[in-house]
């Protein structure tokens, strides 16, 4: 079957369908099944314009068999239409002549001339080989209606539950929609009470950490203090290993007040050796300082200065004769100022 | 009483041969899908949830198909062949349906179909009053 098509402007368009797309679509379809019975007829090549018109044609037939149909069977006080409504369209479509009309003898539906003509054609066809609509449709009156059924088919009442406002409304109308659809509804404050929580979460948190730096600045001092194996002490402070001994033995000489002062004694000495690379961490560390602590202490910056010192201790930036100068130099001045931290117990108190 | 009972008896024979008929609808398949007329029927107001009776008016619209193409195919064949200038070409000449078929063969249902062969500018361009008229 081929279609030989005249050039011809687009389709044409029915002003009066509600949807073009549905339109277009049936049209199509109508086309193609008007075509195969062409075929069947004995055709095999057709051009569009005639094809068209005769597509036309039968898409009237059907609309003008059921519109008749549904007038009789309205006639007689009926909404469905039953067989003898389609009988009595199909005598009204036809033009028969006057000694064919159905007889009023009998109202049997089989007494009419097209239905008879109807039943020929079928019993003809039968024998012909069966010709359906060789594609395959998609249930397009549902597709698109479903989608518009889901979209007006609102739940009534009944199926969502609810009760209408209003004894006005029947059940079986669809529901309201919800309220939040339509106007703004509170939304639920879950956290109402957390800023001041976090607030004081995250003072307790400094004050951990201000409590976690003061026992190394302690353990520290302790281990300065000890003094007996200076080198090997400044030698081993590495950043995490220093930490953790110093922290367990801080914890057991936590009360030895000796050291806190000390830290304060280093305060110069330790300024003096800085080096580039602790500033900034000595600047992490001074923004993690514990308010209480600076404010005991008053001006001197001492917190960072321990941490730095194991952070120069290990050796990674000096040459090796430097670092022994300094620690010599260091371990001297540390000396002097724990002498001088004795003679001042007043203030070791206050840690 | 005795024409009452036979139109009694013949009423129930037709009413079974129309129930038969029904019953093979349903093993014949119409060329028009049932969704389509079902979707041209619900669109002018018919309403019934059986699908025999779609069939039949879908078997119904076939048969006026089928009856409209068989004209205009008859008045095709009349039409006489063309002159044959291949020599292999036989008499069996394409089978195409043309409009000029199409409205011959309407013209007996009672639908007046006239295609414009050509656009024109005006409504007597080309108009040769003796072969146009018909």
């Amino acid at each position: 079957m081929s279609l030989e098509r005249r050039t011809h402007d687009g389709e044409r368009k029915d002003p009066s369908s509600s949807s073009s797309s549905s339109y277009e679509f049936t049209h199509a379809a109508a086309k193609a099944a008007v075509a195969q019975i062409c075929e069947s007829v004995g055709y095999n090549h057709f051009k569009d314009p005639p094809l068209e018109s005769l597509t036309g044609f039968a898409i009237q037939y059907i609309l003008q068999l059921g519109k008749s149909a549904a007038s009789f069977a309205n006639l007689n006080g009926r909404s469905q239409c039953n067989v003898f409504d389609i009988v009595l369209a199909l005598e009204d479509l036809s033009s028969g002549e006057e000694e064919e009309r159905v007889s009023l003898e009998s109202c049997s539906a089989l007494r009419s001339v097209k239905l008879r003509e109807v039943i020929d054609f079928v019993k003809i066809s039968d024998g012909e080989e069966e010709s359906p609509f060789l594609q395959t449709l998609p249930r397009f009156p549902v597709s698109y209606d479903e989608r518009r059924k889901r979209m007006m088919m609102v739940p009534s009442f009944v199926e969502v539950g609810e009760t209408p406002p209003g004894k006005h409304i029947p059940l079986w109308l669809p529901a309201f929609p919800d309220p939040h659809t339509y106007k703004e509804t509170p939304m639920w404050i879950e956290r109402g009470l957390d800023p001041r929580g976090d607030k004081i979460e995250q003072a307790r948190q400094r004050r951990k950490a201000e409590r976690a730096l003061l026992s190394l600045q302690r353990k520290l001092v302790c281990r300065i203090s000890s003094g007996g194996g200076g080198d090997r002490v400044w030698g081993d402070m590495d950043g995490g290993t220093v930490k953790e001994e110093i922290r367990e033995e801080a914890e057991s000489e936590e009360e030895k007040v000796d050291g806190v002062s000390v830290v304060e004694a280093f305060a110069p000495a330790l300024e003096a050796a800085r080096d580039e690379d602790q500033m900034a961490w000595k600047q992490q560390k001074k923004k993690k300082k514990p308010v209480g602590l600076s404010k005991l202490r008053g001006e001197k910056k001492f917190l960072g200065e321990p941490l730095d010192l194991t952070l120069q201790m290990k050796g990674e930036d000096r040459p090796l004769s430097l670092r022994e100068e300094d620690r010599d130099d260091k371990r001297r001045r540390a000396e002097f100022i724990l002498r001088q931290c004795m003679e001042n117990p007043a203030d070791l108190n206050q840690l | 009483m005795n024409h009452g009972q036979q139109s009694g008896e013949a009423k129930h024979e037709d009413d079974a041969a129309l129930t038969e008929f029904l019953a093979s609808l349903m093993d014949y398949t119409p060329t028009i899908p049932d969704d389509l007329v079902e979707h041209y029927l619900a669109k002018s107001g018919f309403q019934c949830p059986d699908v025999r009776l779609i069939r039949l008016v879908a078997v119904a619209t076939q048969k006026f198909v089928a009856d409209v193409a068989s004209d205009a195919l008859q008045h095709c064949k009349a039409r006489p062949a063309p002159v044959v200038k291949d020599k292999k070409q036989q008499k069996d000449k394409r089978l195409v349906l043309t409009m000029e078929d199409l409205s011959k063969a309407l013209r007996e249902y009672g639908v007046n179909v006239k295609h414009p062969e050509y656009f024109a500018d005006s409504p007597s361009t080309g108009m040769d009053p003796a072969t146009r008229e018909e």
